[in-house]
């Protein structure tokens, strides 16, 4: 029970603060809490109050307008495109580097994809393989003609780009993983 | 079909995680979730609701667009919200730069600012009790900016008082103590309506 004027007081202020806080709602107060709101006219007050008062700003909500949602899940498919085609420039970009470094060090034979080929190719394999054999050799010609012609450091820091975009595929990977490292942590 | 389309008690992590993998429909129900609240916020925050209505789209998006760059560490809520509030206080500034207020002379020989109600526009047009609606207005205007905020976050926001020092960056028992003492003068102000 309440034992003295100031302990009211002190009271009164933290249970206040806690039917604020619940809007009226009594649920979370404890025993001691309770039997002070039972003798407490101050606070039964504060108490009927803050409910009416949640429930007048309940009031002040206004309701749902369907327009927004509508126009709002209209925008997402372009962002959503646009997100996709960010997300795998560098993985693109990367490949396009590493590709090139590969044919710099002479690591992608040109005439001999075709022999990488399944035995029962059909005119169609045929017409790709040499269309990538065409395009190999010709990058892999470029590719040569630049390391003869450039400066080692420039070779060296193209390399550095190469190893920069590898690490940026790993964490542009790294960044899908993340959601389901979260659910985890729930 | 998406799986969200049945499930929409499904919690905001859980949504954003679909809405990640490209569920738009999960993203649709977090829009639900949010709109009116977002939108009565904002409408508070500006003063417009046709305004409140065009921000709390944009907010939705721009979370969309940003949805990789969302910290799990804090709720979707607030982190939606921090944008809601943002966009709303850039509008606020940029309106300011282009608006001249119109004075008027009161019976007192003081100059008063000429507001001139657009109901479609109000915040709280929506509600039929025209009296309230002013008082309402005028109760939440008249309150300090800190106290402000902090009731509509919480009111019109629906933010937790955790939320709300998660916003604001405030220790939570001073979001406690600002919005007591908001409240108590809320209650002595809409004393008739309560």
């Amino acid at each position: 029970m309440i034992r003295g004027e100031a302990l009211v007081a002190t009271d009164c202020q933290t249970i206040q603060e806690m039917l604020a806080e619940n809007g009226g709602g009594l649920e979370r107060l404890d025993g001691a809490e309770s039997r002070h709101l039972e003798v407490c006219p101050d606070c039964r007050e504060v108490a009927a109050a803050e409910m009416a008062l949640g429930l007048l700003f309940a009031k002040a909500i206004p309701p749902a307008d369907p327009v927004v949602e509508k126009r709002v899940l209209a925008a997402l498919r372009p962002v959503q495109i646009r997100r996709r085609i960010v997300a795998f420039l560098p993985v693109a970009a990367s490949l396009l580097v590493a590709l090139v470094g590969a044919v710099m060090v002479g690591g992608v034979p040109g005439s001999g994809i075709l022999g990488l080929l399944p035995k029962f190719s059909t005119q169609g394999w045929m017409a790709f393989g040499t269309s990538v054999s065409d395009w190999s050799a010709a990058v892999a010609t470029g590719a040569r003609a630049a390391a003869a012609t450039l400066d080692p450091a420039f070779l060296v820091g193209a390399g550095l780009v190469s190893i920069f975009g590898l690490v940026w595929v790993a964490l542009t990977a790294l960044r899908w993983r993340r959601v389901s490292l979260w659910r985890d942590d729930q | 079909m998406a799986v969200t389309e049945k499930t929409p008690q499904l919690s905001d992590e859980r949504l954003v995680e679909l809405s990640l993998d490209g569920d738009e429909g999960a993203f649709g129900i977090l829009v639900r979730r949010y709109q009116r609240r977002l939108t009565a916020f904002l409408g508070q925050l500006v003063g417009d609701m046709e305004l409140a209505r065009e921000l709390s789209q944009e907010a939705f998006i721009r979370a969309w667009s940003a949805l990789e760059r969302f910290n799990p560490k804090y709720r979707f809520s607030t982190w939606l919200f921090r944008i809601a509030h943002n966009l709303g206080i850039d509008q606020l500034r940029r309106r300011r730069l282009l608006t001249t207020p119109l004075y008027r002379t009161d019976s007192e020989g003081d100059e008063v600012e000429v507001v001139v109600p657009d109901l479609d526009k109000d915040p709280l047009g929506h509600l039929e009790n025209r009296i309230l609606a002013s008082e309402l207005r005028e109760v939440i205007d008249s309150l300090r900016p800190e106290y402000r905020e902090l009731v509509l976050l919480r009111h019109f926001g629906g933010l937790s008082y955790q939320d709300i020092a998660d916003f604001t960056e405030m220790p939570l028992g001073t979001v406690k103590n600002k919005l007591f003492r908001a409240h108590s003068v809320l209650r002595k102000a809409l004393t008739d309506f309560l």
